[in-house]
């Protein structure tokens, strides 16, 4: 049985006051189909994939098959009606995707999920992938719930005229110093913010999550305790942001508001944890007026991390897990990612695609002519072993991290900042 | 109805007695679907521990009612909304009154008029939020221009608490003010003239007239703003999660200082995922806003049925 | 108009237009962020437009929100106005009692009450659907509460009782004696439903799948991107509103004013 008892239960007594005369129960087993109709897929996507060509090759080459692409706009509204019909128990598309930031979310429902190392091709296996990338989505039963689609390496994007001003080197080469560690890059903020009296980064929870990354141990060990008040390194982190933010570095600009984008303009800060879809976003915020005024270098404080990118999952509401596999695999191979990189720069995250001369010869101009394909390949190498997440811990970050932080940045002390995360992530965790 | 032939004494006393209720019967057939079931469903669900997509349900009693009480979230939640209820309903009822007596001044109030106050409801939320957002921007925002151009200090809207309750009742007022003042226009334009004509006779004045004539006769329709309005002010939700600097954050604010009940319901079944206490904080938002709406339906019958 | 009244309703207008005409200046800009928004428009509108039309199926989904829009306009105002003249003119034991429930139920926050409705849906099968965005919104209780608080002030008492006395059963009283009353309250309703109904976003983004989005789902998928496009995102949504205000102003025209002025 697919749905859980007690939905059916709830639902049959509520249908019964509802006076609901022709309650059907939708099928969600594996449906039988008419000899000679074409299969019909969907698959579910946000933001840009760079799958619209691709599935029109893929229709081609299996004539027996149509694929519908559902497209949804933002992040943030695709992945609540996902979660939504994945409780609700019907309505999700044969092939899903779900971004890092909500894998931890999908893993701890990976009951409601095929194993795509069951069900997939059996060619396609873990050497695909980073390894980093691949491991991160297997859930804790072992299974296989998403296959990578893209990744965001990060390094470090800079204003060279506002480091120039300050006295600082300019050349990429150069900078790379600052950005070693984390105690270089704070320290390289005090010498900034002392000679300019200007914030250095642009909000205190981009610089805490991206160093919360880079731990051993996250906000979960690996049997889904929450550690966060535990975890001493958390709290380490904490220190160095809040007391960073408290001598003038952070801008308090939160990210991806319409002040934030204003920042980039105005040169409110003067660095910015720049995974390689960042940089569309700076061209775009700071606009032409300012080409060539931000750099960006093969670099980043504590060694390598990622920040965004995703893949495709299979929910066990299809019924068709096997084709749905078919079409997740062929998307996701090396040849099929090259091509949506060419059309998004998404950054691929298969082993095979990051030594394709189309992807290593990408040059931006914008940025100073620099060789964005080579060094943000460099980048993803640098990813250690990903961090276990436990269920939650992407709203831990959103909606509890994130907000703490900015209320230290508002004037709330670092120590009440502290409890309420604590506090907080123990709400989002039982 | 044309069918009432002869005969018709016979069946009219079974008819006149079913008559009113088929009138209402679409309504409540409907309604049983769409309004009672999740109603009732809501009031079922808020007494378990129920993950958004969880397995195993366990069922809890009151236990969720019994946290709400100590959850000082929940508390913070309350008051805000309180506040930004007394900044936004009061003053946007007595301008929308204002301004449907000003357009029902004119003999043929033109329907251009009609539709640049009713314009802002019409507004999609999408570029609403775009635009305060920028209208608001602590840093960036256009009404801290115009604030350094008058020679006063910028106001954080994102930090300071009743800055926010201020600017979140900004937004309700400028999208529902004019949506109001069209629903009473509406009734002052059902008054017949002859009233006023018999009033002035009487040597009545304007503010007489208004009090004794045009008041009375608006009472089944101000009931109806006041309630809804209460209703809508209670539920606010929109506003304040697009005033968040955070795109998509529930949290109203980075400590909650302008979270309403309605986007704490939201943050807890959606973000918390914890279905069964959203429930909960839900329903008790349905008893708050349905005692808050009888006492002031109380109230307006008194004020305006004095002599009605 | 006299002058002060003039004045002040300009005011007001002036107020509530501003966001049109900001939204508007954004949208006529080519770039991409608000850069160049000054308070004079850039020329770019068009522009804009037509990469809104090429980037989604606007077409489409104005259709789709035309058959919304329209069938729970008129459903509602059909509906609403019956049970708003029984609410209010015709006796039965229950009356306010049923009554006071009808208002009771617009307590239920809509955030909440949308697992329950999907659930519904769903077990019905008309997830996915344009039904299933009509059938729940053909009547409303605030359609049903405006009806009879209308029909109390417009339509008296006497009136219909002396229609009844004559004989007259209650849907013809309805129809002579209560509808060529209301006529005002029923355009400004139907103004108000199909706007609701056109601006509505969270139930639809849960309920509808792919290949039936509306104008507002439609108008979220042009923000696809790391970053907003804010010129494309808000000469769609201005696009959006003139069908909104077409129909307020069909509306506005044919019986807000209602037959007190004959």
């Amino acid at each position: 049985m697919r749905r859980q008892p007690w939905r059916v239960r709830a639902l049959a007594i509520a249908t019964a006051t509802a006076l609901i005369t022709t309650p059907s129960a939708c099928g969600t087993g594996i449906a039988a189909r008419e000899p000679g109709a074409p299969l019909e897929l969907s698959i579910a996507t946000f933001t840009e994939f760079g799958y619209e060509d691709l599935l029109i090759e893929y229709q081609q080459k299996h004539p027996g098959i149509k694929v519908r692409h559902q497209r949804t706009g933002q992040g943030g509204t695709y992945h609540q009606q996902l979660f939504t019909r994945l409780g609700a128990g019907s309505g999700l598309t044969d092939v899903v995707a779900i971004e890092e930031g909500h894998l931890s979310d999908a893993l701890a429902a990976s009951r409601l999920f095929q194993d795509l190392a069951v069900i997939g091709p059996r060619d396609v296996t873990g050497n695909r992938w980073l390894d980093w990338k691949y491991a991160a989505a297997k859930a804790r039963d072992g299974s296989l719930i998403g296959y990578g689609t893209d990744i965001g390496p990060l390094a470090m994007c800079y204003r060279v005229d506002l480091f120039a001003a300050a006295g600082l080197p300019t050349d990429p080469e150069l900078v790379k110093p600052l950005f070693s560690s984390w105690d270089s890059y704070f320290a390289a903020g005090d010498d900034y913010a002392a000679r300019t009296g200007k914030p250095w980064f642009d909000s205190a929870a981009q610089i805490f999550n991206a160093m919360h990354n880079q731990l051993a141990t996250g906000y979960f060990d690996t049997d889904d305790t929450l550690v966060v008040a535990t975890n001493p390194a958390i709290r380490q982190n904490w220190d160095a942001v809040t007391a960073a933010t408290r001598r003038g570095q952070s801008a308090g600009l939160t990210a991806f508001s319409a002040e934030w984008e204003a920042g980039f303009r105005a040169g409110a800060f003067a660095t910015k944890t720049c995974p390689s879809w960042m940089l569309g976003v700076i061209k775009a915020q700071a606009g032409p007026a300012n080409a060539g005024r931000w750099a960006v270098t093969g670099a980043f404080p504590g060694g390598g991390g990622n920040w965004g990118g995703s893949y495709l999952a299979v929910p066990k509401q299809s019924a068709h897990p096997r084709e749905a596999a078919e079409l997740a695999a062929w998307l996701t191979a090396p040849e099929q990612q090259i091509r949506a990189f060419a059309r998004t720069g998404n950054f691929p995250s298969q082993v095979e695609a990051l030594t394709s001369p189309r992807l290593l010869g990408t040059v931006d101009e914008y940025f100073g002519g620099a060789r964005t394909g080579e060094l943000f390949a460099a980048q993803a190498r640098k990813v250690s072993a990903p961090q276990y997440k436990g269920p939650g811990d992407g709203r831990i970050q959103e909606a509890v991290v994130t907000p703490a932080l900015r209320a230290v940045e508002q004037g709330t002390t670092p120590e009440e900042g502290w409890r309420r995360l604590v506090q907080g992530a123990e709400k989002i965790a039982r | 109805m044309a069918a009432a032939g002869p005969g018709r004494g016979e069946d009219r006393p079974v008819r006149t007695r079913l008559a009113p209720y088929l009138l209402v019967a679409p309504f409540f057939v409907l309604f049983t679907v769409t309004g009672l079931f999740p109603l009732l469903y809501t009031g079922y669900v808020s007494l378990f521990s129920w993950d958004l997509v969880g397995d195993s349900p366990g069922f809890v009693g009151l236990a969720n009612y019994a946290e709400l009480l100590g959850d000082d979230r929940f508390g913070t939640a309350l008051v805000n909304t309180l506040s930004i209820f007394l900044l936004a309903t009061g003053p946007q009822l007595v301008v929308a009154v204002g301004v449907a007596a000003l357009l029902d001044a004119a003999p043929r109030p033109s329907t251009g008029w009609r539709v640049a106050v009713l314009a802002p409801t019409a507004m999609s939320v999408v570029a609403v939020g775009i635009v305060f957002a920028n209208l608001f921007g602590p840093r960036y925002g256009l009404v801290n221009a115009a604030l350094a151009g008058l020679g006063l200090d910028p106001v954080d809207w994102q930090a300071d608490r009743l800055a926010g309750h201020v600017a979140i009742a900004v937004m309700v007022n400028w999208r529902w003010t004019g949506y109001n003042a069209l629903v009473v226009l509406a009734a002052m334009r059902a008054i017949p003239p002859t009233l006023y004509e018999a009033a002035i006779v009487d040597g009545a004045g304007r503010w007489r007239r208004f009090r004794h004539v045009t008041l009375p006769l608006l009472r089944p329709t101000l009931l109806f703003v006041v309630v809804t309005s209460t209703i809508g002010g209670l539920q606010v939700f929109t506003e304040p999660k697009l005033l968040d600097a955070q795109p998509g954050s529930a949290n109203g604010g980075a400590s909650g200082q302008f979270q309403t009940v309605a986007l704490y319901v939201y943050q807890s079944a959606f973000e918390t995922r914890r279905l069964g206490y959203a429930s909960a904080v839900a329903w008790v938002l349905v008893l708050l806003v349905a005692l808050l709406a009888w006492v002031n339906y109380r109230l307006t019958r008194r004020m305006a049925g004095v002599d009605g | 108009m006299r002058a002060p009244t003039c004045l002040l309703l300009l005011a007001f207008v002036a107020g509530s237009l501003f966001p049109y005409y900001w939204a508007f200046l954004v949208g006529s800009q080519d770039a991409v962020s608000m850069t160049g928004a000054t308070l004079v428009p850039g020329g770019h509108f068009l522009d804009n437009a037509r990469r809104v039309f090429d980037t989604v199926p606007f077409w489409r989904a104005l259709g789709n929100s035309v058959v919304v829009a329209g069938t729970v306009t008129v459903s509602t105002v059909v509906f609403a106005s019956l049970a708003g003249f029984a609410f209010a003119r015709a006796r039965f034991p229950g009356r306010d009692r049923m009554f006071r429930f009808v208002v009771a139920t617009m307590a239920l926050p809509t955030q909440l009450g949308i697992i329950p409705l999907y659930l519904a849906m769903a077990e019905l099968g008309w997830a996915g659907g344009l039904q299933a965005v009509i059938v729940p919104n053909l009547v409303t209780a605030l359609g049903v509460f405006w009806m009879r608080q209308y029909t109390l002030s417009a339509v008296p008492a006497e009136l219909v009782d002396a229609a009844r006395v004559d004989g007259c059963s209650l849907a013809r009283a309805y129809w002579h004696v209560c509808l060529p009353s209301v006529r005002p309250a029923l355009a400004a309703l139907g103004m108000f439903t199909f706007m609701a109904s056109w601006n509505d976003f969270l139930w639809p983004l849960v309920a509808l799948d792919a290949d039936h989005p509306t104008v507002q789902l439609a108008l979220e998928r042009l923000q696809s991107g790391h970053y907003v496009d804010y010129p494309l995102v808000l000469a769609g949504t201005t696009l959006a509103t003139v069908p909104v205000l077409l129909v307020f102003a069909a509306f506005g025209r044919r019986g807000l004013d209602g037959a007190a002025l004959g």
